[in-house]
Protein backbone atom coordinates (compact mmCIF):
# COMPACT_ATOMS: atom_id res chain seq x y z
CA UNK A 1 0.00 0.00 0.00
CA UNK A 2 2.45 2.37 0.87
CA UNK A 3 4.37 1.80 -2.83
CA UNK A 4 1.33 2.60 -4.12
CA UNK A 5 0.93 5.78 -2.37
CA UNK A 6 4.08 6.06 -3.61
CA UNK A 7 3.31 5.96 -6.95
CA UNK A 8 0.11 8.28 -6.84
CA UNK A 9 1.80 11.07 -4.48
CA UNK A 10 4.26 11.22 -7.73
CA UNK A 11 2.16 10.91 -10.78
CA UNK A 12 0.05 13.63 -9.02
CA UNK A 13 2.72 15.75 -8.15
CA UNK A 14 3.52 15.87 -11.28
CA UNK A 15 0.17 16.87 -13.23
CA UNK A 16 -0.43 19.50 -10.54
CA UNK A 17 2.93 21.18 -10.90
CA UNK A 18 2.22 20.95 -14.90
CA UNK A 19 -0.81 22.53 -14.46
CA UNK A 20 -0.44 25.13 -12.13
CA UNK A 21 3.53 26.05 -13.92
CA UNK A 22 1.10 26.37 -16.92
CA UNK A 23 -1.58 28.83 -17.40
CA UNK A 24 -2.70 27.53 -20.78
CA UNK A 25 -3.45 24.57 -19.11
CA UNK A 26 -5.08 25.84 -15.81
CA UNK A 27 -6.93 29.03 -16.67
CA UNK A 28 -9.98 26.86 -19.90
CA UNK A 29 -10.36 24.54 -16.61
CA UNK A 30 -11.43 27.90 -14.62
CA UNK A 31 -12.94 29.78 -17.16
CA UNK A 32 -14.78 27.52 -18.85
CA UNK A 33 -17.51 26.54 -15.78
CA UNK A 34 -17.50 30.27 -15.18
CA UNK A 35 -18.64 30.96 -18.60
CA UNK A 36 -21.56 28.51 -18.19
CA UNK A 37 -22.70 29.76 -14.89
CA UNK A 38 -22.81 33.19 -16.46
CA UNK A 39 -24.55 32.13 -19.45
CA UNK A 40 -26.97 30.16 -18.21
CA UNK A 41 -27.95 31.69 -14.72
CA UNK A 42 -27.39 35.28 -16.22
CA UNK A 43 -28.75 34.99 -19.95
CA UNK A 44 -31.87 32.47 -18.82
CA UNK A 45 -32.97 33.93 -15.87
CA UNK A 46 -36.42 34.51 -17.69
CA UNK A 47 -37.20 30.38 -17.32
CA UNK A 48 -37.93 31.26 -13.52
CA UNK A 49 -40.90 32.94 -14.06
CA UNK A 50 -42.33 29.83 -16.32
CA UNK A 51 -45.53 28.41 -15.00
CA UNK A 52 -44.71 26.08 -12.56
CA UNK A 53 -41.15 26.54 -11.97
CA UNK A 54 -40.46 26.38 -8.40
CA UNK A 55 -37.25 26.36 -7.23
CA UNK A 56 -37.23 28.24 -4.26
CA UNK A 57 -33.71 29.79 -4.03
CA UNK A 58 -33.58 31.27 -7.23
CA UNK A 59 -32.52 30.42 -10.77
CA UNK A 60 -29.07 31.55 -9.59
CA UNK A 61 -29.12 28.57 -7.78
CA UNK A 62 -30.59 26.38 -9.60
CA UNK A 63 -28.18 26.72 -11.94
CA UNK A 64 -25.15 26.94 -9.64
CA UNK A 65 -26.06 23.14 -9.53
CA UNK A 66 -26.17 22.03 -13.23
CA UNK A 67 -22.78 23.83 -13.47
CA UNK A 68 -20.94 22.54 -10.37
CA UNK A 69 -21.56 19.15 -11.35
CA UNK A 70 -20.63 19.82 -15.41
CA UNK A 71 -17.35 20.93 -14.46
CA UNK A 72 -17.02 17.53 -11.86
CA UNK A 73 -17.50 15.71 -14.47
CA UNK A 74 -15.80 17.50 -17.40
CA UNK A 75 -12.63 17.92 -14.98
CA UNK A 76 -12.91 14.00 -15.07
CA UNK A 77 -13.28 14.38 -18.92
CA UNK A 78 -10.02 16.40 -18.92
CA UNK A 79 -8.01 14.00 -16.61
CA UNK A 80 -8.64 11.56 -19.18
CA UNK A 81 -6.92 14.06 -22.08
CA UNK A 82 -4.12 14.08 -20.02
CA UNK A 83 -3.59 10.55 -19.90
CA UNK A 84 -4.33 9.62 -23.65
CA UNK A 85 -1.42 12.45 -24.20
CA UNK A 86 1.05 10.94 -22.02
CA UNK A 87 0.46 7.48 -24.08
CA UNK A 88 0.72 9.09 -27.10
CA UNK A 89 4.54 11.01 -26.17
CA UNK A 90 5.60 7.68 -24.33
CA UNK A 91 5.50 9.46 -20.82
CA UNK A 92 3.11 6.47 -19.40
CA UNK A 93 6.14 4.03 -20.30
CA UNK A 94 8.52 5.90 -17.90
CA UNK A 95 5.73 5.66 -15.09
CA UNK A 96 4.41 2.09 -16.12
CA UNK A 97 8.73 0.65 -15.78
CA UNK A 98 9.33 2.74 -12.58
CA UNK A 99 5.96 2.38 -10.77
CA UNK A 100 6.75 -1.27 -9.06
CA UNK A 101 2.79 -0.50 -7.94
CA UNK A 102 0.81 0.46 -11.63
CA UNK A 103 -2.48 0.59 -9.45
CA UNK A 104 -0.87 3.98 -8.22
CA UNK A 105 -1.01 5.85 -11.80
CA UNK A 106 -4.43 5.88 -11.58
CA UNK A 107 -4.83 7.12 -8.25
CA UNK A 108 -2.17 9.83 -8.60
CA UNK A 109 -4.40 10.99 -11.87
CA UNK A 110 -7.38 10.81 -9.80
CA UNK A 111 -5.95 12.34 -6.91
CA UNK A 112 -4.24 15.69 -8.71
CA UNK A 113 -8.06 15.92 -11.38
CA UNK A 114 -10.10 15.71 -8.00
CA UNK A 115 -7.53 18.82 -6.38
CA UNK A 116 -7.97 20.39 -9.82
CA UNK A 117 -11.69 20.38 -9.86
CA UNK A 118 -11.84 21.76 -5.87
CA UNK A 119 -10.27 24.56 -6.77
CA UNK A 120 -13.26 24.95 -9.88
CA UNK A 121 -15.43 24.44 -7.42
CA UNK A 122 -14.43 26.92 -4.61
CA UNK A 123 -13.90 29.63 -7.12
CA UNK A 124 -17.70 28.66 -9.00
CA UNK A 125 -19.25 29.27 -5.53
CA UNK A 126 -17.38 32.06 -4.80
CA UNK A 127 -18.85 33.46 -7.90
CA UNK A 128 -21.76 32.18 -7.38
CA UNK A 129 -22.14 34.02 -3.98
CA UNK A 130 -20.90 36.83 -5.28
CA UNK A 131 -23.65 37.09 -7.97
CA UNK A 132 -26.32 36.80 -5.21
CA UNK A 133 -27.23 33.07 -5.00
CA UNK A 134 -29.67 32.50 -2.58
CA UNK A 135 -29.05 29.26 -0.23
CA UNK A 136 -31.08 27.86 1.68
CA UNK A 137 -29.87 24.81 2.62
CA UNK A 138 -27.98 24.02 6.35
CA UNK A 139 -23.74 22.73 6.48
CA UNK A 140 -24.88 18.93 6.13
CA UNK A 141 -26.79 20.11 2.91
CA UNK A 142 -24.52 21.82 1.38
CA UNK A 143 -21.38 18.97 2.69
CA UNK A 144 -24.20 16.46 0.98
CA UNK A 145 -24.42 18.41 -2.84
CA UNK A 146 -20.37 18.90 -2.80
CA UNK A 147 -19.88 15.18 -1.86
CA UNK A 148 -22.70 14.26 -4.60
CA UNK A 149 -20.15 16.50 -7.26
CA UNK A 150 -17.18 14.69 -5.74
CA UNK A 151 -18.61 11.30 -6.23
CA UNK A 152 -19.85 12.19 -10.20
CA UNK A 153 -15.83 13.94 -10.59
CA UNK A 154 -14.44 10.72 -9.36
CA UNK A 155 -17.15 8.58 -11.75
CA UNK A 156 -16.22 11.05 -14.78
CA UNK A 157 -12.19 10.19 -13.69
CA UNK A 158 -12.58 6.72 -14.18
CA UNK A 159 -14.69 6.90 -16.99
CA UNK A 160 -12.46 9.00 -19.06
CA UNK A 161 -9.09 7.20 -17.85
CA UNK A 162 -10.98 3.66 -18.65
CA UNK A 163 -11.39 5.32 -22.47
CA UNK A 164 -7.78 6.76 -22.22
CA UNK A 165 -6.12 3.38 -21.26
CA UNK A 166 -7.58 1.98 -24.08
CA UNK A 167 -7.61 3.80 -26.78
CA UNK A 168 -4.01 5.95 -25.65
CA UNK A 169 -4.47 8.47 -28.14
CA UNK A 170 -5.54 12.12 -28.04
CA UNK A 171 -7.80 10.86 -30.68
CA UNK A 172 -10.11 9.39 -28.09
CA UNK A 173 -11.05 12.82 -27.47
CA UNK A 174 -14.23 12.55 -28.43
CA UNK A 175 -15.31 9.09 -27.12
CA UNK A 176 -14.26 10.44 -23.34
CA UNK A 177 -16.43 14.30 -23.47
CA UNK A 178 -19.53 13.12 -26.36
CA UNK A 179 -21.40 10.40 -23.38
CA UNK A 180 -20.88 12.68 -20.72
CA UNK A 181 -21.99 15.63 -22.93
CA UNK A 182 -25.41 14.01 -23.85
CA UNK A 183 -25.93 12.65 -20.46
CA UNK A 184 -26.07 16.33 -18.74
CA UNK A 185 -27.69 17.63 -21.38
CA UNK A 186 -30.53 14.96 -21.54
CA UNK A 187 -31.06 15.55 -17.75
CA UNK A 188 -33.37 18.47 -16.47
CA UNK A 189 -30.73 21.41 -16.88
CA UNK A 190 -32.64 24.78 -17.62
CA UNK A 191 -35.92 23.33 -16.13
CA UNK A 192 -37.31 21.16 -13.02
CA UNK A 193 -38.06 17.29 -14.21
CA UNK A 194 -41.53 18.54 -13.75
CA UNK A 195 -41.89 20.75 -16.68
CA UNK A 196 -40.50 18.76 -19.39
CA UNK A 197 -42.82 16.54 -21.15
CA UNK A 198 -42.68 13.86 -24.05
CA UNK A 199 -39.57 11.65 -25.02
CA UNK A 200 -37.32 14.18 -23.16
CA UNK A 201 -39.12 13.33 -20.08
CA UNK A 202 -39.31 10.30 -20.31
CA UNK A 203 -35.25 9.90 -20.96
CA UNK A 204 -34.31 12.14 -18.61
CA UNK A 205 -36.65 10.14 -15.78
CA UNK A 206 -34.18 7.26 -16.58
CA UNK A 207 -30.61 9.34 -16.89
CA UNK A 208 -28.71 9.17 -13.19
CA UNK A 209 -27.54 12.65 -14.15
CA UNK A 210 -31.47 13.40 -13.19
CA UNK A 211 -31.14 11.99 -10.11
CA UNK A 212 -27.86 13.99 -9.02
CA UNK A 213 -29.01 17.52 -10.29
CA UNK A 214 -32.67 16.72 -8.51
CA UNK A 215 -31.01 15.93 -5.16
CA UNK A 216 -27.99 18.29 -5.65
CA UNK A 217 -30.38 21.08 -5.92
CA UNK A 218 -32.88 19.75 -2.78
CA UNK A 219 -29.85 19.91 -0.94
CA UNK A 220 -28.83 23.56 -1.67
CA UNK A 221 -32.41 24.71 -1.37
CA UNK A 222 -32.41 22.62 2.42
CA UNK A 223 -34.62 20.48 0.88
CA UNK A 224 -33.28 16.96 0.69
CA UNK A 225 -35.43 14.83 -1.87
CA UNK A 226 -33.92 11.27 -2.87
CA UNK A 227 -30.55 11.76 -1.57
CA UNK A 228 -29.91 8.71 -0.85
CA UNK A 229 -31.11 7.51 -4.64
CA UNK A 230 -28.51 9.77 -5.98
CA UNK A 231 -26.01 8.63 -3.74
CA UNK A 232 -26.38 5.02 -4.82
CA UNK A 233 -26.25 6.10 -8.56
CA UNK A 234 -23.06 8.14 -8.31
CA UNK A 235 -21.25 5.54 -5.98
CA UNK A 236 -22.36 2.61 -8.80
CA UNK A 237 -21.23 4.45 -11.57
CA UNK A 238 -18.22 5.15 -9.73
CA UNK A 239 -17.60 1.56 -8.75
CA UNK A 240 -18.74 0.68 -12.57
CA UNK A 241 -16.18 2.92 -14.09
CA UNK A 242 -13.00 2.02 -11.54
CA UNK A 243 -13.71 -1.74 -12.77
CA UNK A 244 -13.42 -0.08 -16.51
CA UNK A 245 -10.54 2.14 -15.12
CA UNK A 246 -8.69 -0.92 -13.97
CA UNK A 247 -9.36 -3.65 -16.84
CA UNK A 248 -8.10 -0.13 -19.38
CA UNK A 249 -4.91 -0.33 -17.18
CA UNK A 250 -4.21 -4.03 -17.64
CA UNK A 251 -5.13 -3.44 -21.77
CA UNK A 252 -2.21 -0.56 -21.45
CA UNK A 253 0.24 -3.31 -19.69
CA UNK A 254 -0.36 -5.90 -22.32
CA UNK A 255 0.36 -3.55 -25.25
CA UNK A 256 3.02 -2.40 -23.71
CA UNK A 257 2.17 1.26 -23.37
CA UNK A 258 2.02 1.75 -27.04
CA UNK B 1 19.43 -11.12 -1.32
CA UNK B 2 18.73 -12.49 -5.18
CA UNK B 3 21.22 -12.45 -7.76
CA UNK B 4 21.29 -9.52 -10.12
CA UNK B 5 21.48 -11.67 -12.77
CA UNK B 6 19.17 -11.98 -16.19
CA UNK B 7 17.91 -14.99 -17.61
CA UNK B 8 15.11 -16.14 -20.03
CA UNK B 9 14.14 -19.19 -21.68
CA UNK B 10 12.18 -19.31 -25.48
CA UNK B 11 11.35 -16.13 -24.38
CA UNK B 12 9.23 -14.76 -27.64
CA UNK B 13 6.58 -12.13 -28.25
CA UNK B 14 4.08 -12.40 -31.06
CA UNK B 15 2.54 -9.60 -31.90
CA UNK B 16 -1.27 -9.50 -32.89
CA UNK B 17 -1.42 -9.04 -37.15
CA UNK B 18 1.93 -8.38 -36.53
CA UNK B 19 5.65 -9.78 -36.61
CA UNK B 20 6.68 -12.40 -34.47
CA UNK B 21 9.55 -10.05 -33.07
CA UNK B 22 11.24 -11.87 -30.43
CA UNK B 23 11.62 -15.47 -31.56
CA UNK B 24 12.27 -17.71 -28.82
CA UNK B 25 15.87 -16.60 -27.05
CA UNK B 26 17.82 -17.99 -24.65
CA UNK B 27 19.51 -15.57 -22.32
CA UNK B 28 22.16 -15.72 -19.12
CA UNK B 29 23.72 -12.34 -17.72
CA UNK B 30 25.96 -13.13 -15.12
CA UNK B 31 25.75 -10.28 -12.15
CA UNK B 32 27.85 -7.21 -12.77
CA UNK B 33 28.09 -7.95 -16.57
CA UNK B 34 27.86 -6.04 -19.10
CA UNK B 35 26.00 -7.74 -22.30
CA UNK B 36 25.64 -6.17 -25.32
CA UNK B 37 22.43 -6.84 -27.67
CA UNK B 38 23.50 -6.41 -31.06
CA UNK B 39 21.43 -5.61 -33.95
CA UNK B 40 19.91 -4.10 -37.06
CA UNK B 41 16.44 -2.17 -37.00
CA UNK B 42 13.60 -4.21 -36.34
CA UNK B 43 15.72 -7.41 -35.38
CA UNK B 44 14.03 -7.38 -32.02
CA UNK B 45 16.20 -5.63 -29.33
CA UNK B 46 13.63 -3.39 -28.21
CA UNK B 47 10.92 -5.96 -28.00
CA UNK B 48 13.22 -8.09 -25.73
CA UNK B 49 13.57 -5.20 -23.68
CA UNK B 50 10.62 -4.58 -23.40
CA UNK B 51 9.74 -8.13 -21.88
CA UNK B 52 12.78 -8.07 -19.74
CA UNK B 53 11.81 -4.74 -18.01
CA UNK B 54 8.16 -5.88 -17.86
CA UNK B 55 6.55 -3.34 -20.00
CA UNK B 56 5.64 -6.39 -22.21
CA UNK B 57 4.34 -9.67 -21.76
CA UNK B 58 6.08 -11.83 -23.61
CA UNK B 59 3.65 -14.08 -25.48
CA UNK B 60 5.87 -17.68 -24.33
CA UNK B 61 8.67 -18.68 -22.76
CA UNK B 62 10.03 -17.63 -19.43
CA UNK B 63 12.09 -14.72 -17.85
CA UNK B 64 13.46 -13.47 -14.14
CA UNK B 65 15.47 -10.73 -13.57
CA UNK B 66 17.23 -10.26 -10.52
CA UNK B 67 15.63 -13.69 -9.63
CA UNK B 68 11.85 -12.45 -10.20
CA UNK B 69 9.84 -13.85 -12.83
CA UNK B 70 9.23 -11.02 -15.21
CA UNK B 71 5.27 -12.21 -15.38
CA UNK B 72 4.41 -13.27 -12.36
CA UNK B 73 6.57 -10.64 -10.07
CA UNK B 74 6.61 -7.35 -12.14
CA UNK B 75 6.38 -5.16 -9.37
CA UNK B 76 9.50 -7.01 -7.72
CA UNK B 77 11.41 -6.81 -11.13
CA UNK B 78 10.83 -2.90 -11.20
CA UNK B 79 11.72 -2.64 -8.24
CA UNK B 80 15.10 -3.95 -8.96
CA UNK B 81 15.90 -2.33 -12.40
CA UNK B 82 16.73 0.59 -13.98
CA UNK B 83 15.78 1.33 -17.50
CA UNK B 84 16.77 3.91 -20.06
CA UNK B 85 14.10 3.34 -23.25
CA UNK B 86 15.78 4.33 -26.69
CA UNK B 87 13.13 7.22 -26.99
CA UNK B 88 13.49 9.23 -23.51
CA UNK B 89 10.28 9.58 -22.66
CA UNK B 90 10.63 12.92 -20.77
CA UNK B 91 8.09 15.79 -20.37
CA UNK B 92 8.80 18.52 -21.89
CA UNK B 93 7.11 21.15 -19.42
CA UNK B 94 8.69 19.53 -16.72
CA UNK B 95 12.59 20.48 -16.03
CA UNK B 96 15.49 18.01 -15.42
CA UNK B 97 15.04 18.43 -11.06
CA UNK B 98 11.16 17.72 -11.32
CA UNK B 99 11.65 14.56 -13.63
CA UNK B 100 14.06 13.58 -11.12
CA UNK B 101 11.51 14.10 -7.82
CA UNK B 102 9.03 12.25 -10.13
CA UNK B 103 11.05 8.96 -10.06
CA UNK B 104 11.89 9.31 -6.65
CA UNK B 105 8.67 9.80 -6.04
CA UNK B 106 7.64 6.59 -7.89
CA UNK B 107 10.40 4.44 -6.67
CA UNK B 108 9.59 5.44 -3.19
CA UNK B 109 12.34 7.28 -2.10
CA UNK B 110 12.05 8.90 1.17
CA UNK B 111 11.33 12.74 0.66
CA UNK B 112 14.29 13.68 3.16
CA UNK B 113 16.70 11.47 0.87
CA UNK B 114 15.59 12.97 -2.58
CA UNK B 115 17.13 16.36 -2.75
CA UNK B 116 20.77 14.91 -1.59
CA UNK B 117 20.38 11.97 -3.95
CA UNK B 118 18.92 14.28 -7.11
CA UNK B 119 22.26 16.92 -6.90
CA UNK B 120 24.41 13.76 -6.72
CA UNK B 121 23.24 12.07 -10.16
CA UNK B 122 23.15 15.65 -11.80
CA UNK B 123 26.94 15.76 -10.64
CA UNK B 124 27.10 12.35 -11.87
CA UNK B 125 25.22 13.26 -15.38
CA UNK B 126 26.53 16.69 -15.71
CA UNK B 127 23.51 18.51 -15.75
CA UNK B 128 24.06 20.77 -12.77
CA UNK B 129 23.40 23.50 -14.43
CA UNK B 130 20.66 23.00 -16.58
CA UNK B 131 18.67 21.29 -13.44
CA UNK B 132 16.18 23.84 -12.99
CA UNK B 133 15.57 24.42 -16.82
CA UNK B 134 12.38 22.75 -18.83
CA UNK B 135 13.73 19.67 -20.38
CA UNK B 136 11.82 20.86 -23.75
CA UNK B 137 15.14 22.79 -24.11
CA UNK B 138 17.39 20.19 -23.38
CA UNK B 139 19.57 18.85 -26.54
CA UNK B 140 19.87 15.27 -27.02
CA UNK B 141 22.96 14.42 -25.58
CA UNK B 142 21.03 15.71 -22.59
CA UNK B 143 17.75 13.81 -22.53
CA UNK B 144 19.96 10.72 -22.75
CA UNK B 145 22.21 11.77 -19.74
CA UNK B 146 18.81 13.02 -17.70
CA UNK B 147 17.68 9.31 -19.04
CA UNK B 148 20.18 7.69 -17.16
CA UNK B 149 19.99 9.88 -14.04
CA UNK B 150 16.48 8.79 -13.71
CA UNK B 151 17.30 5.30 -14.44
CA UNK B 152 19.84 5.22 -11.22
CA UNK B 153 17.72 7.15 -9.38
CA UNK B 154 17.09 4.39 -6.89
CA UNK B 155 20.59 2.08 -7.01
CA UNK B 156 19.07 -0.14 -9.43
CA UNK B 157 21.01 -3.70 -9.45
CA UNK B 158 20.36 -4.37 -12.99
CA UNK B 159 20.14 -1.51 -15.53
CA UNK B 160 18.58 -1.81 -19.27
CA UNK B 161 19.59 0.72 -21.53
CA UNK B 162 17.82 0.61 -25.19
CA UNK B 163 20.54 2.44 -27.74
CA UNK B 164 21.61 4.63 -24.81
CA UNK B 165 23.76 6.78 -27.57
CA UNK B 166 21.87 6.47 -30.82
CA UNK B 167 21.97 9.92 -32.09
CA UNK B 168 24.56 11.08 -29.51
CA UNK B 169 27.74 13.45 -30.83
CA UNK B 170 31.10 11.78 -30.03
CA UNK B 171 32.08 13.37 -26.78
CA UNK B 172 28.59 12.59 -25.20
CA UNK B 173 28.94 8.72 -26.35
CA UNK B 174 31.99 8.85 -24.90
CA UNK B 175 30.79 9.79 -21.70
CA UNK B 176 28.17 7.68 -21.17
CA UNK B 177 30.26 5.02 -22.34
CA UNK B 178 32.87 5.85 -19.28
CA UNK B 179 29.30 6.01 -16.96
CA UNK B 180 28.55 2.28 -18.39
CA UNK B 181 32.01 1.45 -17.28
CA UNK B 182 31.67 2.68 -13.78
CA UNK B 183 28.20 1.42 -12.79
CA UNK B 184 29.49 -2.58 -13.89
CA UNK B 185 32.58 -1.78 -11.75
CA UNK B 186 30.17 -0.74 -9.53
CA UNK B 187 28.51 -4.18 -10.04
CA UNK B 188 25.76 -3.39 -11.79
CA UNK B 189 24.37 -5.80 -14.03
CA UNK B 190 24.14 -4.19 -17.16
CA UNK B 191 22.01 -5.19 -20.61
CA UNK B 192 22.80 -2.69 -23.11
CA UNK B 193 21.40 -2.90 -26.93
CA UNK B 194 22.81 -1.41 -29.60
CA UNK B 195 23.56 -1.16 -33.24
CA UNK B 196 26.82 0.55 -32.98
CA UNK B 197 29.48 -2.46 -33.73
CA UNK B 198 32.43 -0.23 -31.92
CA UNK B 199 29.80 0.24 -28.94
CA UNK B 200 29.36 -3.41 -28.42
CA UNK B 201 32.84 -4.17 -28.79
CA UNK B 202 34.41 -1.44 -26.48
CA UNK B 203 31.70 -1.80 -23.40
CA UNK B 204 30.66 -5.71 -23.35
CA UNK B 205 31.92 -8.44 -21.87
CA UNK B 206 29.32 -10.27 -24.21
CA UNK B 207 27.61 -9.83 -26.58
CA UNK B 208 24.68 -11.49 -28.34
CA UNK B 209 23.82 -10.95 -31.52
CA UNK B 210 19.80 -11.10 -32.90
CA UNK B 211 18.52 -10.69 -36.43
CA UNK B 212 14.65 -11.68 -37.52
CA UNK B 213 13.83 -12.20 -33.84
CA UNK B 214 16.75 -15.19 -32.90
CA UNK B 215 20.20 -14.89 -31.30
CA UNK B 216 22.25 -16.34 -34.41
CA UNK B 217 25.49 -15.53 -32.13
CA UNK B 218 26.76 -14.93 -28.52
CA UNK B 219 30.39 -14.71 -26.85
CA UNK B 220 32.57 -12.36 -26.16
CA UNK B 221 34.21 -10.20 -28.57
CA UNK B 222 37.01 -11.30 -29.09
CA UNK B 223 36.05 -15.07 -29.12
CA UNK B 224 32.95 -13.97 -31.49
CA UNK B 225 35.55 -12.73 -34.17
CA UNK B 226 38.27 -15.46 -33.78
CA UNK B 227 35.27 -17.86 -34.43
CA UNK B 228 34.59 -16.70 -38.33
CA UNK B 229 38.38 -16.53 -39.08
CA UNK B 230 41.50 -15.29 -39.53
CA UNK B 231 42.55 -11.75 -40.49
CA UNK B 232 43.19 -10.92 -44.16
CA UNK B 233 45.46 -9.13 -45.80
CA UNK B 234 45.06 -6.63 -49.03
CA UNK B 235 47.78 -5.20 -51.40
CA UNK B 236 46.56 -2.39 -54.20
CA UNK B 237 49.58 -2.59 -56.47
CA UNK B 238 51.33 0.90 -57.70
CA UNK B 239 51.15 -0.42 -61.34
CA UNK B 240 47.59 -2.38 -61.91
CA UNK B 241 49.60 -4.34 -64.54
CA UNK B 242 51.40 -5.97 -61.64
CA UNK B 243 48.00 -7.72 -59.76
CA UNK B 244 49.20 -11.21 -61.06
CA UNK B 245 52.42 -10.95 -59.77
CA UNK B 246 51.23 -9.88 -56.44
CA UNK B 247 48.60 -12.27 -55.84
CA UNK B 248 51.18 -14.72 -56.43
CA UNK B 249 53.22 -13.67 -53.78
CA UNK B 250 50.38 -13.35 -51.31
CA UNK B 251 49.37 -16.53 -52.32
CA UNK B 252 51.88 -17.76 -50.23
CA UNK B 253 50.87 -16.49 -46.70
CA UNK B 254 47.13 -17.77 -47.16
CA UNK B 255 44.03 -18.21 -49.42
CA UNK B 256 42.51 -15.29 -51.63
CA UNK B 257 39.52 -13.19 -50.03
CA UNK B 258 37.31 -10.78 -51.63
CA UNK B 259 39.51 -7.72 -52.33
CA UNK B 260 38.96 -4.38 -53.95
CA UNK B 261 38.44 -3.71 -57.17
CA UNK B 262 42.14 -2.74 -57.91
CA UNK B 263 43.40 -4.68 -54.73
CA UNK B 264 44.18 -8.34 -54.34
CA UNK B 265 43.79 -10.25 -50.64
CA UNK B 266 44.32 -13.31 -49.14
CA UNK B 267 43.77 -14.63 -45.43
CA UNK B 268 46.14 -14.83 -43.87
CA UNK B 269 47.60 -18.36 -42.14
CA UNK B 270 48.84 -18.24 -38.67
CA UNK B 271 49.91 -14.87 -37.32
CA UNK B 272 48.55 -11.60 -38.40
CA UNK B 273 51.83 -10.41 -39.38
CA UNK B 274 52.61 -7.89 -42.17
CA UNK B 275 56.63 -7.35 -42.24
CA UNK B 276 57.32 -11.04 -43.88
CA UNK B 277 54.42 -10.21 -46.44
CA UNK B 278 56.10 -6.47 -47.08
CA UNK B 279 59.72 -8.38 -47.26
CA UNK B 280 58.43 -10.70 -50.09
CA UNK B 281 56.72 -7.97 -52.46
CA UNK B 282 60.18 -6.26 -52.01
CA UNK B 283 61.66 -9.53 -52.93
CA UNK B 284 60.17 -9.67 -56.39
CA UNK B 285 60.46 -5.63 -56.71
CA UNK B 286 56.62 -4.65 -56.71
CA UNK B 287 55.81 -1.45 -55.78
CA UNK B 288 52.60 -1.22 -53.34
CA UNK B 289 50.27 1.95 -53.29
CA UNK B 290 48.34 0.35 -50.23
CA UNK B 291 48.46 -2.23 -47.80
CA UNK B 292 46.09 -3.01 -45.11
CA UNK B 293 45.57 -5.51 -42.42
CA UNK B 294 41.98 -6.01 -41.79
CA UNK B 295 40.96 -7.47 -38.44
CA UNK B 296 37.51 -9.36 -38.59
CA UNK B 297 35.27 -7.08 -36.88
CA UNK B 298 31.59 -8.07 -35.49
CA UNK B 299 30.25 -6.76 -38.54
CA UNK B 300 31.78 -9.82 -39.93
CA UNK B 301 30.63 -11.88 -37.52
CA UNK B 302 27.32 -10.17 -38.47
CA UNK B 303 27.96 -11.17 -42.31
CA UNK B 304 29.09 -14.94 -41.66
CA UNK B 305 25.71 -15.88 -39.16
CA UNK B 306 23.12 -14.07 -41.35
CA UNK B 307 24.83 -13.49 -44.74
CA UNK B 308 24.17 -9.89 -44.61
CA UNK B 309 26.18 -6.77 -42.97
CA UNK B 310 24.89 -5.32 -40.09
CA UNK B 311 25.32 -1.86 -41.89
CA UNK B 312 21.92 -1.05 -44.00
CA UNK B 313 20.70 -4.53 -42.55
CA UNK B 314 17.60 -2.75 -40.96
CA UNK B 315 14.01 -5.06 -41.23
CA UNK B 316 11.17 -2.61 -42.84
CA UNK B 317 8.27 -5.17 -41.52
CA UNK B 318 9.47 -5.56 -37.96
CA UNK B 319 10.31 -1.77 -37.43
CA UNK B 320 6.75 -1.51 -36.29
CA UNK B 321 7.57 -4.00 -33.42
CA UNK B 322 10.58 -1.83 -31.79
Amino acid sequence: MTRTLAVAEGVAWRVLRNVFKNPSLLVPSLVFPLFFFTAFAGGLAGISRAPGFDFPDGYTAFQFVFVLLQSAAFSGVFTGFGIARDFERGFAKRLLIAAPRRGGILLGYALAAIVRWALVAVLLTVVALAAGMEVGGNGVDLFGLYALALLVNVAGILWATGVAMRLRTMQAGPVMQFPVFITLFLAPVYVPLSLLTGWIKALATVNPATRFLEAGRSLLAGAPHEVALAFGAALGLGLLFALWALRGLRSAERAGAA
Amino acid sequence: MRPNSIEAEGLAKQFRKGPRAVDGIDLHVSPGEIYGFLGPNGAGKSTTVHMLTTLLPPTAGTGRVAGYDIVREGARVRAAIGAALQEAALDPLLTGRDHLRLQMALHGIPRRERSERADELLVRVGLTGAADRKVGGYSGGMKRRLDLALALVHRPRILFLDEPTTGLDPQSRAALWDEVGRLASDGVTVFLTTQYLEEADVLADRVGIIDHGRIVAEGTPAALKGEIGRPTVEVVPADPDQRGAVADVLARFGEPSQASPDGVAVRIDGEAELAPIVRALDAEDLHVAQLQLHAPTLDDVFLAKTGRSLEGAEEPEAVAAE
